[in-house]
């Protein structure tokens, strides 16, 4: 039995407006993801992708079109609805990483669980597990300018796992990483991923993207190409 | 949840040191000051508020009508009493007599005690006034003639650590017996004395002494205005109804024409507004307690403009958090404890403050304001002062911070920067506008005070000193003088009856002249002297000549022109006839007008005499040998036994003890005018060395392409200056209002000319330039390359 979509986007329409200007971002677009599927969107810079993944991890609306999510419409949701909807469900990897600079690597894991209302004593023991895991555990508390690049990203894919999220949206993971970290990281999302968590990872890297299932190709707002990964 | 707030918002601020620093001052200053003057105020409205019935309490003045003027004395005469009791209206009344700077002397220790105020008072006096009791009684005060209360400093003073009830104290040639210690007067209360006699005491010495003329008993004695009459009246009742049925009494009861009405003014507002009417120290108390208020609002500005041009560094990390999943709430309740830890480290800060601050403040003020949170005024005024401030500086701030879009934060992106750029222009522009009032009404307060020193008096000051001399003395004058003109050191000597020439209220009604009119009525100075004084003092005559020091001086007056004007006369005014306490005689001389009161007020109608009696000598030093006069006038002084012992006074001294007051409120407008001026000093830095770091790339990229370093401050500085320059315009005419309506209170004043406004604006320019200069200065040395490579 193949598995259940959790992501289905139908005709998806996106501008960006200036006052002079309309540009379309994403034009008439149609994705879907599978649950526990592990999918790479490639294309040259300024295709969309970013656009794409931000729509999915509801940080961004939608012109036109229609979003499921688990097979329910998320497109008309308002900020509380999405916000709920990403704590619960969505964990985020950025190239930057994004730590908070003022947190120790523990606070900043326990940052999600902090906002889902978790126990402290729960909160704990998630975040020292997922650190474990990360192997990050020895620098709980450092902070983020004390650790290397691939460690900051590996405390970032800790955070972004730490609620146990069924998907993780991944914004080119190792372009700020060397080869080797970029590796160890890569090597994460897949034991994430067959853990059984659905990710959708944009990247630039024909290397990062053999890691997947499925490549989706964009060019100018559209998808033009999917193909199964070769490396899968 | 909150320990987390906690620490984040602790590492923030300990990250962001120098803005958490200038906050957290810049709000502690605010705080602390604004507590000190809100003490300040407290404690003026707070004056004689302490007695039970203090709102249904009043006190006659004697008003004058002189044709379209009129003349207002706090004092009035002793039969009112009798007559208010009478009035179903009133439900208690009092009558004090005061004698300031009376001698005490205890024979046992021979020790002699100046300089002690004293009261006569009825036995009403303590159901009318809280004046406890310490030690002692007062049943049956008024029987017992030889009975004196004294409070428990004097007590301290006369007798140390010995119980005082019982022990004698003599008063000229009367010997009483402390019979209770009263509690010390309160530093709030109007009425201020050291020593309590009964008035059955004065009303003897007045009938023995033969009364004034027909009346001889103090409840006949309509022509002396010299006591206070204080009447409760029943709640609800109309005090101008009271002061009519009074006026009509006296009418009735006083035999001869006159036209003195009486008023009735509220014990409550006595320290606050003057017989007259002058509301110079309400108005003060009513400013000092705006400025209270805005220095809270420059320190909130101060704090929202800080919090909001910061959001552009933090904007990344809401974005974070708004990915992992926080809500607006939870981003809003963020912030607000984070404002919450500043305010809180700001509180303590002000708390330490006030209490290292207020020895001082107290020594300037004149005051001995207690600062403590067991107080609960204080403790429910910090707190809403703390929560209203909170409430204003951190919502706003907080709610802007919490709605940033993640997208665009992500990138570092503010969609919302332009409004709160305005937002934060508005907020500079209110904080200098309010500077640029109170540096231009510090101008026009120090050039009032400072042309109120240098105005001509009528006479010259310099080198002229008082001694105060006693009975034994004054049956010596004449040998003291004629000894004292022997001295190189003394340039003239003189006897007069002027105690104080700057403060002189001896006065009287009983003055005539022919064609006086009933609508002319007046009260009028009243001064004995001798032929020196107008010389030694140098008073200028407009008309006539000098005493001469013949017994035909008996008949002779010296009017000021004020007088002459209010008697009709016309040049050359001499030889006009005119009596003085049924004394006839002729005007030979008119003076310029001199001030011999506050130079706040007109300056009225005064006669000088030869007769009756002169306590004061004047003398004159000659330059450079003031110490030897000093010397001389103690030695000569000393040759005759006398209780007194030997005192001075300049009249230099004298003059800025009578100006203190105000001298103390310029002085503390300047110090809050500079502390508000500080804090948004402070602020715009702050805010200019931000608007330098957010601009560092672009200062690097026009320093590559050829920008001087003057170039470079121009552009950063521009911005603020005009901000400064809008602040300006909506200052100067707030300025103006202000100015305007605080010197009407003067009945000599300057007069307002652009060139103050001028200079306040060229002041606040010149701060915020500065303020600016230092850090776009800064900023545009900076080498770029370090900026360009921060990407």
């Amino acid at each position: 039995m193949s598995a259940k979509n959790m992501i289905k986007i139908t005709n998806l329409q996106k501008y960006y407006r200036t006052e002079e200007v309309e540009t379309v971002a994403l034009n008439n677009l149609n994705i879907h993801v599978k649950e526990g599927e592990f999918v790479a969107v490639m294309g040259p810079s300024g295709c969309g992708k970013s656009t794409l993944l931000n729509i999915i991890g509801l940080l961004d609306d939608l012109d036109e079109g229609s979003y499921l999510f688990n097979d329910i419409e998320v497109a008309k949701f308002k900020e509380r609805g999405r916000s709920d909807l990403r704590k619960h469900n969505i964990g985020f990897v950025f190239q930057s990483f994004n730590l908070i600079d003022e947190l120790t690597v523990f606070e900043n894991v326990e940052l999600p669980l902090v906002y889902t209302n978790v126990p402290a004593a729960e909160r704990k023991k998630r975040v020292e597990e997922v650190l474990e895991k990360v192997q990050i555990m020895h620098r709980r508390n450092h902070f983020p300018q004390q650790l290397s690049g691939g460690q900051q990203q590996r405390v970032a894919v800790a955070r972004a796992v730490v609620n146990n999220p069924k998907l993780i949206l991944a914004d080119e993971p190792t372009g700020n990483l060397d080869s080797n970290n970029g590796n160890e990281v890569m090597q994460l999302l897949t034991e994430l991923n067959e853990a059984g968590t659905t990710i959708v990872m944009v990247t630039h890297s024909e290397h990062d993207a053999k890691f997947s299932d499925r490549i989706i190709r964009m060019l100018d707002g559209q998808v033009i190409m999917e193909t199964t990964s070769l490396g899968s | 949840m909150i320990k987390n707030y906690i620490i984040t918002a602790v590492r923030e601020l300990n990250k962001k040191k120098f803005y958490s620093i200038i906050n957290m001052v810049g709000l502690a200053i605010c705080l602390a000051i604004s507590t000190l003057i809100i003490l300040w105020v407290q404690d003026e409205k707070s004056f004689d508020t302490f007695h039970k019935d203090y709102e249904q309490i009043y006190t006659v003045n004697s008003i004058l009508q002189n044709n379209d003027k009129e003349q207002v004395w706090p004092t009035s005469p002793a039969p009112l009493f009798k007559f208010a009791q009478q009035l179903p209206e009133v439900k208690n009344a009092s009558r004090v007599n005061l004698e300031e700077s009376a001698t005490l002397v205890d024979d046992k220790k021979k020790q002699t005690y100046s300089d002690i105020d004293l009261v006569y008072v009825d036995q009403n006096f303590f159901s009318l006034f809280n004046f406890p009791l310490h030690a002692g009684s007062i049943e049956n005060f008024q029987q017992d003639l030889a009975a004196i209360l004294i409070t428990q400093n004097l007590a301290k003073k006369l007798f140390g650590e010995e119980s005082p009830i019982g022990k004698s104290i003599r008063k000229n040639n009367t010997t009483f017996i402390v019979r209770a210690i009263l509690q010390d007067i309160p530093q709030n209360s109007s009425i201020r004395f050291d020593a309590v006699i009964p008035l059955t005491f004065y009303a003897k010495r007045f009938t023995e002494n033969g009364g004034n003329g027909e009346w001889k008993t103090i409840d006949e004695d309509l022509g002396n205005f010299y006591f206070s009459n204080y009447i409760q009246i029943n709640k609800n009742v109309d005090p101008a109804q009271v002061a009519a049925k009074i006026s009509d009494y006296y009418k009735k009861a006083q035999k001869t024409e006159v036209t003195i009405q009486y008023r009735l003014a509220a014990l409550k507002d006595i320290h606050l507004i003057s017989p007259e009417g002058n509301q110079t120290a309400r108005r003060t108390v009513q400013i000092f307690s705006v400025i209270a208020i805005l220095l809270l609002i420059i320190g909130a500005v101060n704090y929202i403009n800080l919090s909001t041009a910061r959001s552009l560094e933090r904007i990344k990390t809401i974005g974070i958090r708004k990915v992992i999943g926080a809500s607006k709430k939870q981003l809003f309740f963020q912030f607000v404890i984070e404002s919450v830890i500043i305010f809180s480290v700001a509180l303590i800060l002000a708390i330490l403050l006030i209490l290292l601050l207020i020895p001082s403040y107290n020594e300037l003020a004149g005051k001995s304001l207690a600062f403590t949170l067991s107080n609960p005024e204080i403790c429910i005024y910090l707190t809403c002062t703390l929560l209203g401030t909170l409430a204003l500086s951190s919502i706003y701030p907080a709610i802007y911070l919490a709605s940033f879009q993640p997208v665009q934060s992500l990138k570092g992106q503010s969609t919302q920067q332009d409004g709160t750029n305005r937002l934060r222009r508005a907020l500079v522009i209110i904080q200098f506008s309010i500077s640029i009032i109170l540096i231009i009404c510090t101008i026009v307060i120090r050039n009032q005070l400072s042309y109120m020193r240098k105005m001509d008096l009528g006479y010259a000051k310099d080198q002229v000193f008082t001694v105060p001399l006693s009975d034994e003395h004054i049956k010596h004058a004449d040998a003291i003088i004629s000894e004292l003109r022997q001295s190189t050191s003394i340039a003239a000597a003189s006897l007069s009856g002027f105690y104080s020439i700057m403060d002189y209220g001896n006065a009287t009604g009983d003055i005539n002249w022919p064609n006086k009119t009933k609508e002319n009525q007046a009260i009028v100075g009243r001064a004995t002297i001798d032929q020196n004084f107008i010389p030694l003092m140098g008073m200028k005559f407009v008309a006539g000549t000098n005493f001469t020091g013949l017994p035909s001086d008996s008949s002779s007056y010296i009017i000021n022109e004020t007088l002459a004007k209010q008697m009709g006369l016309k040049p050359p005014y001499i030889g006009a006839q005119m009596s003085l306490h049924e004394v006839p005689g002729k005007v030979i001389g008119v003076l310029k007008d001199f001030n011999f009161k506050s130079v706040k007020e007109k300056v009225g109608p005064i006669v000088l005499w030869t007769r009756q009696f002169k306590g004061t000598l004047y003398i004159k030093s000659n330059a450079d040998h003031i110490p030897e006069a000093i010397k001389t006038i103690e030695k000569i002084y000393n040759t005759t036994p006398s209780e007194r012992p030997f005192s001075y006074n300049f009249i230099d001294d004298q003059f800025d003890k009578i100006y203190k007051s105000e001298n103390r409120t310029a002085f503390l407008f300047n110090l809050f005018a500079g502390v508000a001026i500080f804090i948004s000093a402070l602020g715009l830095f702050a805010l200019s060395t931000y608007s330098a770091q957010i601009r560092i790339k672009e200062i690097g990229i026009r320093k590559v392409l050829g920008a001087s370093v003057f170039g470079i401050v121009k552009l950063l500085s521009r911005e603020f200056v005009i901000l400064v320059f809008i602040a300006i315009l909506i200052a100067a005419p707030i300025a103006y209002y202000l100015s305007i309506s605080w010197l009407q209170t003067f009945a000599y004043k300057i007069n307002l000319n652009v060139f103050t406004f001028i200079l306040g604006s060229i002041l606040s320019l010149s701060i915020a330039l500065f303020t600016i200069s230092l850090q776009a200065a800064k900023a545009a040395l900076a080498n770029p390359i370090h900026s360009l490579k921060d990407e």
